[in-house]
């Protein structure tokens, strides 16, 4: 009993200093989404994404709102380069990119900071076919758009955001895709 | 002829479980780093016939690239240093003479660094509770084997729960470089074997686990469609050979030398297999532990690695561990 009072108190100092562990010790079912519109620029799913200008791992500049011409949406998806990164990243490439071909997909390194580090990640980690954008070390992309590793995100063609959660199974994205206007 | 049982095979048999309860730290790979979420850890053992113990770990964890879905590995990337600390406290108690229990709780410090990034944080880990039944009632380590009997093992069948009182992505945190924990209960059913005949010893440790479903309406910080998430099944196997010294006081030194599996079956999603997931990987290990005749202070250092080759690994960090750790016994 004495192990037991004493594993209770300790279990209660813990949570009563960590709110946030309650998340996962009582999850959650409930869909606690706000409404978003286009009359709002941000990140959410139903915003008006903010334009941004980025460049490549090839020096070249790329900007949103002129790579969404002639397209029907772009996907951003940021990584780390680390497995589930990769796995994530090899499952869009396979299961995905192909079968979209008039949707523009960009990997966001946002740990790199350096076209030519993020070069060299892409190249190791055999990306080098693929799109990919360097965040700049002030993560302007990553903190406009919400995002870390794994955050996968659709804009369409009118700049509205349409998904922005992470990569998961890849279902998710293909069904945004599909539904796409 | 009936074996000798003498108090130093009796201090090498309480030194050996004290050493598989390390065990599990040592040759079982948390899946750790910022990128995976963080420190789990193992179940404490109690050494037969003691009343309670303490015990504290110091683990440091280096990462050295990973190993992609198909087992090839991957370098980081250049200009990255990616460490883990964890600090373990634990205490494990006697219920009876056979049953014991135990409680640890980790606290894990993240230490990434990338070409244009760099990120420290820290917070809790996994905790873990665990159950050991003892199936013996006398110390199993002989000197000399003499009949069938001499050669039954002390064998250990448990049960652990792993508590998610660590940082995941479904908390209200607002990147990966946050997280210390998977966020899933699991269960796991553990057996432990040891046999000693002093001063050689061999373990075998078993474990199978299974998460709980969750339910998950917020990905870091950010909420979601709810949807229902599952980790799979998880498989870890270690085989141990140790050999213990006594020395000039009658304390003991023991070296051991560990082989571990971990696989970790592929995640489902509303049901639905997530192919980007699962795990497996191998490690090896050394450790060395001190213990004073009295038994009741034990050291034990550790080295843990994986080894970076092709093949050894899927869909997993390659990690070099050093640990220290500290236990008390209390008779």
């Amino acid at each position: 009993m004495l192990f037991l009072r004493s594993l209770l108190l300790v279990l209660i100092f813990h949570l009563s200093a960590c709110t946030d562990l309650l998340d996962d010790i009582n999850p959650s079912d409930s869909d606690r989404r706000g409404d978003f519109d286009a009359t709002t620029i941000g990140y959410h799913p139903g915003e008006t994404a903010a334009d941004f200008a980025s460049f490549d791992t090839l020096n070249e500049t790329v900007v949103m709102s002129a790579e969404l011409v002639g397209s029907n949406a772009i996907v951003l998806y940021f990584t780390m380069w680390c497995p589930v990164c990769d796995s994530h990243m090899t499952h869009m490439r396979k299961n995905t990119i192909p079968n979209y071909p008039d949707v523009k997909f960009y990997f966001v390194d946002y740990v790199s900071g350096m076209i030519s580090v993020a070069r060299a990640a892409q190249l190791s980690n055999g990306y080098g076919s693929s799109n990919v954008l360097v965040d700049d070390i002030n993560h302007t992309i990553t903190n406009l758009y919400n995002a870390t590793m794994g955050t996968t995100i659709v804009i369409d063609n009118t700049s509205i955001v349409q998904m922005n959660e992470d990569y998961k199974d890849g279902r998710k994205l293909q069904e945004v895709l599909d539904a796409l206007p | 002829m009936s074996s000798l049982k003498t108090p130093t095979c009796d201090r090498s048999q309480a030194l050996i479980a004290l050493l598989m309860g390390g065990t599990f730290f040592f040759s079982t790979p948390t899946w750790a780093a910022s990128c995976c979420g963080g420190g789990g850890a193992a179940t404490l053992v109690l050494p037969k016939f003691f009343s309670s113990m303490y015990d504290i770990s110091i683990g440091y964890e280096q990462y050295h690239g990973f190993w992609n879905k198909e087992g090839e590995h991957i370098n980081d990337p250049p200009g990255s240093d990616l460490n883990q600390l964890r600090i373990t406290p634990g205490y494990a108690l006697r219920i009876n003479p056979n049953w014991q229990a135990s409680f640890i709780l980790p606290y894990v410090w993240n230490d990434n660094q990338y070409a244009g990034l760099n990120s420290k944080t820290n917070g809790l880990g996994d905790a873990t509770l665990g159950f050991w039944y003892e199936n013996f009632d006398d110390i199993k380590c002989v000197y000399a084997v003499n009949s069938l009997e001499d050669l039954t093992p002390a064998a250990y069948f448990g049960a652990s729960l792993t508590i998610p009182t660590g940082v995941s992505p479904y908390d209200d945190v607002k990147n990966s470089f946050d997280i210390t924990g998977r966020g899933f209960y699991r269960l796991d059913a553990n057996m432990l074997m040891d046999k000693t005949v002093f001063p050689w010893g061999l373990t075998l440790n078993l474990s199978y686990g299974i998460y709980l479903e969750r339910d998950v309406n917020q990905e870091y910080g950010s909420f979601v469609e709810p949807y229902k998430r599952q980790l799979g099944n998880r498989f870890s196997g270690s085989i141990a050979f140790s050999y213990s010294t006594t020395l000039e006081k009658l304390d003991t030194l023991t070296y051991t030398f560990t082989y571990a599996n971990l696989k970790e079956d592929e995640a489902s999603i509303n049901g639905a297999t997530d192919t980007t997931s699962g795990f497996e990987t191998q490690s090896v290990s050394f450790a060395l532990a001190y213990s004073t005749m009295a038994k009741d202070w034990i050291v034990r250092m550790s080295f843990n690695h994986l080894p970076t080759n092709d093949g050894l690994g899927s869909n997993f960090p390659a990690t070099d561990t050093f640990t220290v750790g500290v236990s008390y016994v209390i008779p």
